[in-house]
């Protein structure tokens, strides 16, 4: 029983955080129609960040704050500077957004060099329900997703923001017809999804340590449950994400571990196959 | 004036290649096309020599390098095949390369066999089967394929083969396959060293002359419409999904060819051979030289390999910044790669038979 409830915990608080690190993802993906290979980065340096700020004495939650202004800030940059030139060619934007990150990735590489640094949890302990213990941290990341999650989902079901973004999304010619200013909607998207990035990677820092390869390990992971939940609604790639971090957490315990992690892809790819329009067919919210 | 420079060009056409220029149609040809033309084989030429020369003047530690160079030029010849001509983006293209280096590494280990006349086709099935399994798999069915889907599902691909290598121990783990056995013919035993270099040469150059000669085919015209309009190439009645998996198939064939050189040049295979960083890598190759010219992938892999080389002893740190940033530059303004500062869009997309050209630059 208590192993049971153990294994949950762990397969819910990995699916989480798969979750978290592709809402920004799915965003971009749905409603810009690109996948931002440098999504990983992004994560990377929400990592990173916070890892400064502990380096330099500050709290560790002033860092997990910043995080998320300072890549969403860069996202922005970024946008206006390159991403806005890729858009009529999907495949182009993928190799604009791979040589970002290559970037991004590398610089972050010659900064801290081949380590892996820790940064400690900024709750920390455990909580104990009777003789079971559960890491006060990870459970903090369940209940932030599910914040951040419900938040992003009212922003952009409820709010004229969201409504305009689904609006440009939908149909942009009519939306600049209406006065809608697409290309600042699509800066400002670009700008969240890279902002949720960044609090992702600020929030795993202290359950995966910091290095130059922690974004690219969770971009395809990343990308499949993108396509899986399906690209052009926000509800699709968080189910997606659902499914895939819970299926990667879940089939270890049964099988091999390394046959689990091949068998996640090739299930997902199986799955897209037959049906391409993923789990949650449909435009909008 | 025009006339003028219709005889200086035709005089610069008859020196250079003389079999080439042909009088009546000189004529009518515009100055473009007919640069455009001669172009190619002397850049093809030049490299051509430049390769033949390389292991006499350069130092023994040099032709080894050089002859990875040549072998990754093979293998971004076989990612420009899929890219450059078909317009498919395989991202995991390294699945088909490093597979086949397991394979022949497995056989060498397990089996003892290095016959050169042996491994080299085992090398090349086993790239030729994994990519008509993906490839059929991903390209064809009922719907087609959305090119985002073909292009994260090779990733995938790639990205899986590379966790399954990591973890296998039969594959020797993180380590992956160490000191395999050289390659044989009779007797003898290639070694990293000139013969190795002028033998994987002539591989290359005969697989070049038979890419030169599938795209300029009808086959490769087909190709050619696909990547520029997949949806009319349907309507005149080609079966596109079938057009694709087979140059799919063809150049999980050559990356196989490669890899199995690869594997035994250096001795050894590791997973990193089938993952995601070496099918980025040939894409940097491809996307440098120029997609959708044979000879673009062959220098932008020497480039690209070269100047990594070269900067590695002092600036090993920031080369990559630099590559991607190149990389960058190259995607914003020169989506046509390095190779479009000499030659012509003319040149790049080809000409199909002399009757077809004569009507397509009548003015």
């Amino acid at each position: 029983m208590a192993n049971a409830f153990v294994a949950a915990f762990e397969i819910l608080s990995f699916g989480a955080i798969i979750v978290l690190i592709v809402l920004g993802l799915g965003i971009i993906a749905s409603m810009m129609g690109i996948f931002n290979f440098a999504q990983g980065e992004f994560v990377l340096l929400g990592a990173y960040i916070t890892y400064l700020a502990y380096a330099k004495g500050l709290p560790i939650w002033a860092g997990m704050v910043a995080a998320p202004f300072v890549v969403g800030a860069l996202g922005f940059v970024l946008e206006a500077l390159i991403i806005r030139r890729f858009y009529a060619a999907p495949i182009v934007a993928m190799l604009g957004t791979y040589a970002l990150g290559l970037i991004i990735r590398e610089a972050v590489r010659g900064l801290i060099g081949g380590f892996y640094l820790t940064v400690p949890e900024p709750i920390g302990g455990s909580i104990d329900i009777g003789a079971m213990h559960i890491s006060a941290w990870r459970f903090t990341i369940i209940v932030i997703t599910l914040l951040v999650m419900g938040l992003c989902y009212l922003l952009l079901s409820r709010t004229s923001f969201g409504l305009r973004v689904r609006a440009t999304l939908e149909n942009p010619s009519l939306a600049r017809a209406s006065g809608i200013s697409t290309p600042l909607i699509y800066g400002a998207t670009f700008a969240f999804g890279a902002a949720l990035a960044g609090l992702a990677g600020a929030l795993i820092v202290p359950v995966f340590s910091l290095f130059a390869d922690l974004g690219l390990r969770f971009l395809i992971q990343g990308f499949v449950a993108v396509m899986v939940g399906g690209v052009g609604s926000f509800i699709g790639p968080v189910a997606g994400a659902g499914v895939i971090g819970t299926l990667s957490a879940a089939l270890p315990w049964v099988m091999a571990p390394v046959v689990a992690d091949v068998l996640v892809f090739v299930l997902a790819i199986v799955f897209i196959k037959f049906r391409p329009q993923g789990l949650i067919a449909g435009k909008g919210v | 004036m025009s006339v003028v420079r219709e005889a200086i060009v035709a005089d610069a056409d008859d020196e250079v290649d003389g079999a080439m220029a042909d009088g009546a149609a000189a004529e009518r040809v515009n100055d473009r096309a007919k640069a455009g033309r001669k172009i190619l084989p002397i850049v093809e030429g030049l490299v051509l020599l430049a390769a033949l020369l390389a292991p006499l003047v350069l130092q023994d530690y040099l032709t080894v390098f050089a002859t990875r160079v040549i072998i990754l030029a093979l293998f971004a010849l076989s990612f420009d095949l899929v890219w450059g001509y078909a317009g498919i983006m395989s991202f995991g293209q390294a699945l088909f390369f490093g597979s086949a280096g397991y394979g022949v590494a497995l056989l060498a280990r397990d089996l003892n066999i290095t016959n050169i006349f042996l491994v080299l086709p085992a090398g090349t099935l086993i790239g030729l089967t994994f990519a008509l399994l993906l490839g059929g798999f991903l390209l064809l069915g009922r719907h087609p394929s959305s090119v985002i889907f073909v292009s994260l599902g090779t990733l995938t691909g790639s990205y899986a083969a590379d966790r399954l290598a990591r973890g296998w121990y039969y594959l020797g783990g993180q380590n992956g396959i160490p000191s395999i056995a050289p390659m044989s013919l009779g007797g003898y035993d290639f070694t990293e060293g000139p013969a190795f270099y002028y033998l994987v040469l002539g591989i290359l150059v005969v697989v070049y002359l038979l890419c030169r000669f599938l795209v300029r085919s009808q086959f490769g015209l087909a190709l050619a419409g696909l990547r520029e309009n997949e949806q009319r190439i349907a309507f005149f009645g080609y079966k596109a999904q079938h057009l694709k998996a087979i140059i799919f198939t063809i150049g999980g064939a050559v990356a196989g060819l490669a890899g199995s050189l690869y594997a035994f040049h250096e001795g050894f295979v590791w997973p990193n051979m089938v993952g995601v960083v070496v099918s980025t890598q040939v894409v940097l190759y491809v996307l440098f030289g120029g997609s959708g010219t044979l000879i673009g992938a062959v220098i932008g892999a020497v480039i690209v390999e070269g100047v990594s080389f070269w900067l590695s002893d002092n600036y090993r740190d920031i080369w990559p910044i630099i590559l991607g940033l190149l990389l960058l530059l190259v995607i914003l303004f020169r989506p046509l790669g390095l190779i479009s500062f000499v030659l012509g869009e003319r040149e790049r997309v080809g000409s199909f038979g002399a009757k077809q050209k004569e009507t397509r630059n009548a003015p």
